[in-house]
């Protein structure tokens, strides 16, 4: 786990991550297990069911990307707590790709005694297409107020 | 322009109890193993326990487990040949601990329709929240889905 951030350590501009991810399909299997909604084939499991509906192969599901671009965040310092979440998927992503999630800060205020840090997220590939972007807000702890 | 889009608009804000679900550790666990998420608190049940929490905790996205599982109402859309994720918007309100059970409300909040390069897609705005069993609110979800017509191969 990272050091501990506070408010007051984060300026416009700083970077967050990167932090890399490849999903396999034994990934895909473990996640849709935890519900066993869809035993059968699925369009992110099975090469067939997956070129009938129009795509290219099995593809991780949306719910896993928005899983590891939510790490980026938690992960960037224990301190952290995400207040709000908002991707869009770009792209599909296919298993085994090599990802890249990283953020930049944009801004930053004190919401009704909140310290908040607004962000943008991104997910790339390795050669630098954008499957998820997206916007977070996360709040920090103030210095000043622990002293 | 905008399209008229053939729909049962009678769903509109209409909020339906979609499941009741128990938060068990083992599936906190599944989901740390299937993101690949090492956070303690959401991937080391002897750390978090002895953490100020007492118990691991669900990640924020953790509610993601069900979307694909929902049995969300048939709004009869007349349009489109696939559907896919397009867009989430995740609120975490209060954390989700193992040992919790969480009810899910669910209600159609926007269809709308735009045309570009690809053509036309719809796209179906769901808006969910989970309470738990104390009847606190820990997350808002807004997922929307884009139904489209397939491209050429």
């Amino acid at each position: 786990m990272n050091t501990a951030l506070y408010y007051e350590d984060i300026a416009i501009g700083d970077e967050i991550g990167p932090l890399e991810r490849t999903v396999t399909l034994e990934q895909v299997q473990t996640f849709l297990a935890i519900r066993s909604t869809r035993p059968g084939p699925t369009r992110f499991t099975d090469e067939a069911q997956a070129r009938s509906e129009g795509l290219p192969g099995p593809i991780v599901p949306g719910a896993v990307n928005t899983a590891m671009v939510a790490q980026l965040l938690t992960g960037w310092s224990p301190t952290i707590r995400l207040k709000k979440l908002e991707v869009s998927f770009r792209q599909v992503v296919r298993h085994n790709t090599l990802l890249e999630i990283k953020g930049v800060v944009t801004a930053k205020q004190v919401v009704d005694q909140e310290p908040q840090v607004e962000c943008d997220v991104f997910m790339e590939n390795d050669e630098g297409a954008v499957h998820v972007m997206g916007h977070a807000i996360v709040v920090l702890p103030m210095r000043s107020r622990e002293s | 322009m905008a399209e008229e889009i053939s729909y049962d608009r009678s769903l509109l804000g209409v909020e339906h109890h979609i499941g009741t679900f128990p938060i068990t550790a083992d599936m906190i666990l599944a989901f740390a193993a299937a993101t690949g998420e090492v956070h303690p608190l959401y991937s080391d049940a002897a750390y978090a326990n002895a953490s100020e929490h007492g118990a691991l905790l669900a990640p924020p996205t953790f509610s993601n487990i069900f979307v694909e599982g929902f049995r969300r109402p048939d709004i009869q859309l007349a349009f489109g040949e696939m559907t896919l994720f397009a867009n989430q918007a995740i609120e975490p309100l209060a954390p989700i601990k193992a040992g919790d059970t969480l009810e899910a409300r669910t209600k159609l909040q926007e269809v709308y329709a735009k045309t570009g390069r690809s053509g036309t897609m719809v796209f179906m705005v769901w808006e969910t929240s989970f309470m738990n069993q104390h009847g606190t609110t820990v997350l808002r979800v807004q997922d929307s889905f884009v139904r489209r017509n397939r491209g050429k191969q």
